[in-house]
């Protein structure tokens, strides 16, 4: 049994996301990262790969941050940055720091 | 956004009523068969999110297009690729119709 609203073989499907849901940010907690990435995509001409850094930026903050106390706890649960596709742009931070 | 990269993405959504809502959302991919090359890491969506009243907040989709994708030779001529999602007012007892979904 599928609800197919047209009469194609096919009905779309939608998946639930890998990690589960974002609680909503309530109180814009993460909001200045999110306007810098935001900014940054507009400098860019919308260009996602351009703008990993400050895409990794703002869910650190959701990590950090305690959004409403409660069952939701954090903004996102903490997962290792490489797990989330940003493995190149931590060995790049890694690899800076010895310079510093 | 590249293939195989995960790529962040918001919404917004503003509940203009004197009252608090609380919503549940589904997406849609056009064209369809894009769809199953879609995956979320994490997004605002399947779960009841409450909105107060004139309250607007940003919703982040966190996601990438599977690196299978660029292999497809129907998906060839696919430039755009375009999310939408639908927010449904949640009533106690209603469940959305997701096949498979638990």
């Amino acid at each position: 049994m599928s609800t197919a609203m047209n009469f194609g073989s096919k009905s779309f499907k939608p998946r639930p996301p890998d990690k589960g849901a974002f609680p909503l940010d309530h109180f814009g907690e993460c909001s200045a990262f999110k306007e810098r990435f935001m900014e940054c995509l507009r400098d860019s001409g919308y260009e996602s790969s351009a703008c990993r850094q400050r895409a990794m930026a703002y869910l650190e903050c959701r990590m950090e941050r305690q959004g409403i106390p409660g069952p939701l706890g954090q903004l996102m649960a903490n997962e290792p940055l490489e797990k989330l596709g940003f493995k190149d742009l931590i060995d790049e931070k890694s690899e800076a720091k010895p310079e510093k | 956004v590249v293939p195989g990269e995960t790529a962040l993405a918001f919404y917004k959504a503003k509940n203009p009523t004197d009252k608090p809502i609380i919503g549940i959302s589904t997406y849609n991919v056009i064209p369809f068969e894009a769809g199953q090359y879609f995956n979320k890491i994490q997004c605002f969506c399947f779960e009841e999110q409450r909105l107060n009243p004139q309250e607007e907040v940003d919703m982040p989709v966190f996601f990438y297009i599977d690196p299978e994708f660029a292999e497809d030779p129907k998906m060839a001529k696919v430039n755009l690729i375009t999310l939408s999602y639908t927010f449904f007012e949640a009533k106690e007892g209603q469940t959305l119709p997701l096949p498979g979904y638990q």
